[in-house]
C-alpha cells in the first residue's frame, strides 16, 4: 500500500527463499530422480520419458503446442468469464429474494451434486466438435462454485453491521455499495479461485471427449501414438494455463481486497 | 430537565410457542434529557436487548417506548450507537470508518472535516486515522468505534459494553475521556456495562438489572460530584454505592 514497500519486499523475498529452500531442493531432486530413474530402471521410452527429452521434443513441436494452448485458453477464459458474469447477479438475486431462495437455490444445490463433466458427451453430441460445447462445459464447472459462494457471501453479513446500516437510515442501494458488497468480496473470491482451478480441467476433459484441436485433444492423440514425451509437454502447457488463470484471479483479489486477512497473510 | 425516553411495560419474548424465551421485562422507566444512565447487570440479563429496542432495531413484544415524544416503531436515526461488537469495517481506515457513518447518511465527509478532526483529537487518535482497524489495539479500536458512532453529532448515545473486552488500565483511561466528553457536551447517554464500579463512576443513575427474565430491580441515583476522579472513587460514599449494588446482586444469587 505505502510507497516504502520496496525494501521490505526484498527482505520478504529473502525470508521466503530461506523458508522454501527445502522445497526447491526437493523439487529439483524430484526431476533429477525422474531423469535418472528412467535410465536406471530401464523404462521403455513409450511408457515414460525423462524430463530432458520432454523439453527437447516439446520444443520441437512448440508451434502446435502454443496454438493448442491458445485454443484451450480461449475455451477456458470464455467459459470462466461467462460463469462469473452470470453467477454474480444470479447469486445476488437468490441471496436477496426469499422466493428464489426457496426454489432455485435448492435446485442449484441438487445440480451441484451432479458431476458436471458427465454432461460433456451430451453437449458434444448436441453441439458438435467446435468451441461452444467446451465453453459450456467450462461454464458449468465454474458456475456452481461461484454462485454458491456468492449466495453465502451476500447472506452472511454480521448482525452488527446489518444493524449499523439500519441505524443510519441509509437506502438499500447505499447499504449494498458501502457495506454488503465489500463485505461479500472475500467469500466471492473463494468461489472465483475454486472455479479458476477447475476451469482447465473442464476444458481438457471436454476436449478428450470430442474435438479436433486444443491441448486435451493433443494429449489424447500423442498418447495414442505412444509419445509420452509430447503428452507431458501438453500437460505442462495445460498446467501453465491453469496457473495463469489462477494467478490473474489472485492478482485481482490482491487489488480488490488488500485489506482481507487471506491477502494480508500471503503478502508478508 | 425533561423526559427524553419513556419505557412503558416494555417486554421482549424471543420466538413463540414452547420455544419462546422471555428475555426481558415488563419494565417501566423514564430517562431524562442529559443524564448518564447505566444499565448494569450480568451477561444474558437483557441489556443489549433493551438497548436495541430503544434504538428501534429490535421489535418490542409488549409495551411502548417513546423517544423525544415519538413512538419508537422503527430504526431511530438521530442517535449514536456503539454496538457490543464494534462495527469498524476492515476495508476502511479509521478515518474511512468514521466517514462511513456520514456517507451512509448522505453527508459529504469533506463538509465535516473539522468535526472529524476534533473528534479524533478528543479520543487521542489523530495520529492513527490512516491505520486500518487490524493495526490498532483493542482500546484504540473502541475509540475509533466511538468516533464512528458519534460523528453525526447525536444528542443521545447508546453504548453497549464499549469497554467490555479491554484490560483494566485501558478501561480506566477511556472512562476518564468518556466522562470529560460527557461533562463538556452533556448528551444523554445510555451505557451498558457489567462492571459495578464502572457504572457508579460514570453515571448519574444506575439501573440495576436482574436476570431471567431481565427486570430493573432498582434505579440508584449516584449523588457524587463530577469529575469522578481517584479521590471520589476512594471516598466512603463511593464505596457505599458499590456495597449497595453488590447487595442487590448477592440477594439475587448472581454474585
Ligand atoms: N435472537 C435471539 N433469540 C433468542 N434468544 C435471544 C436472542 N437474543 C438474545 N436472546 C436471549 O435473551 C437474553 C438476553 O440477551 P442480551 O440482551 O444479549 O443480554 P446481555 O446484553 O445483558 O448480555 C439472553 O438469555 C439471550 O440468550
Ligand atoms: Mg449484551
Amino acid at each position: 500500500m505505502a510507497s516504502s514497500d520496496k525494501k521490505p519486499y526484498f527482505a520478504a523475498l529473502r525470508i521466503h527463499l530461506a523458508n522454501s529452500w527445502m522445497f526447491i531442493a526437493f523439487f529439483i531432486g524430484f526431476f533429477l530422480f525422474w531423469e535418472y530413474a528412467v535410465v536406471w530402471f530401464d523404462i521403455p521410452r513409450y511408457i515414460l520419458t525423462p524430463p530432458s527429452l520432454i523439453v527437447e521434443k516439446g520444443a520441437a513441436d512448440l508451434d502446435r503446442l502454443l496454438y493448442y494452448t491458445y485454443v484451450t485458453g480461449l475455451e477456458t477464459v470464455l467459459g470462466y468469464v461467462v460463469a462469473v458474469v452470470l453467477a454474480l447477479p444470479i447469486g445476488l438475486a437468490i441471496a436477496f429474494s426469499t422466493i428464489l431462495r426457496r426454489t432455485i437455490y435448492p435446485f442449484l444445490v441438487c445440480i451441484e451434486m451432479v458431476p458436471k463433466i458427465a454432461f460433456a458427451p451430451l453437449f458434444i453430441s448436441w453441439l458438435g466438435f467446435g468451441l461452444l460445447p467446451k465453453v459450456i462445459i467450462v461454464f458449468l464447472v465454474c458456475f456452481f462454485p461461484i454462485v454458491l459462494n456468492a449466495i453465502l457471501a451476500f447472506n452472511s453479513l454480521s448482525e452488527e453491521l446489518t444493524r449499523f446500516a439500519r441505524s443510519t437510515g441509509a437506502s438499500v442501494w447505499t447499504t449494498f455499495l458501502k457495506i454488503r458488497l465489500p463485505a461479500a468480496l472475500p467469500q466471492c473470491f473463494v468461489g472465483f479461485k475454486y472455479a479458476a482451478i477447475n476451469a482447465t480441467v473442464g476444458a481438457a476433459i471436454a476436449e478428450f471427449i470430442g474435438s479436433d484441436e486444443g491441448l486435451g485433444f493433443y494429449i489424447q492423440i500423442v498418447t495414442g501414438n505412444m509419445r509420452p514425451d509430447l503428452a507431458f509437454a501438453g500437460i505442462f502447457f495445460l498446467t501453465l494455463l491453469g496457473l495463469a488463470l489462477f494467478g490473474i484471479v489472485t492478482l485481482a483479489e490482491r487489488l480488490l481486497i488488500p485489506w482481507h486477512i487471506s491477502v494480508r497473510r500471503t503478502a508478508h | 430537565m425533561s423526559t427524553l425516553i419513556d419505557l412503558a411495560g416494555v417486554t421482549k419474548v424471543f420466538g413463540s410457542g414452547t420455544g419462546a424465551v422471555h428475555a426481558f421485562g415488563p419494565v417501566d422507566m423514564t430517562i431524562e434529557d442529559g443524564e448518564f444512565i447505566s444499565l448494569l447487570g450480568p451477561s444474558g440479563c437483557g441489556k443489549s436487548t433493551l438497548m436495541l429496542m430503544i434504538a428501534g432495531l429490535l421489535g418490542i413484544t409488549k409495551g411502548e417506548i417513546t423517544l423525544a415524544g415519538r413512538n419508537v416503531t422503527g430504526p431511530q436515526t438521530d442517535i449514536g450507537i456503539m454496538f457490543q461488537d464494534n462495527t469498524l469495517v476492515p476495508w476502511r481506515t479509521v478515518r474511512g470508518n468514521i466517514d462511513l457513518q456520514l456517507e451512509m447518511r448522505g453527508i459529504d465527509p469533506a463538509s465535516r472535516e473539522e468535526d472529524v478532526e476534533e473528534l479524533l483529537r478528543s479520543v487521542h487518535l489523530e495520529d492513527f486515522q490512516q491505520r486500518f482497524p487490524h493495526e490498532l489495539s483493542g482500546g484504540m479500536q473502541q475509540r475509533a468505534a466511538f468516533c464512528q458512532a458519534m460523528v453525526h453529532r447525536p444528542k443521545t448515545m447508546l453504548l453497549d459494553e464499549p469497554l467490555g473486552k479491554l484490560d483494566a488500565m485501558t478501561r480506566e483511561n477511556i472512562r476518564k475521556d468518556l466522562q470529560s466528553l460527557w461533562m463538556q457536551k452533556r448528551p444523554t447517554v445510555i451505557f451498558v456495562t457489567h462492571s459495578i464500579e464502572e457504572a457508579i463512576q460514570l453515571s448519574t443513575r444506575v439501573a440495576v438489572i436482574t436476570p431471567r427474565p431481565g427486570r430493573i430491580e432498582r434505579i440508584i441515583d449516584i449523588d457524587l460530584p463530577f469529575p469522578r476522579d481517584f479521590d471520589v472513587k476512594s471516598s466512603p460514599e463511593f464505596t457505599a454505592y458499590v456495597r449497595e449494588t453488590q447487595e442487590i446482586f448477592r440477594n439475587y444469587g448472581v454474585i
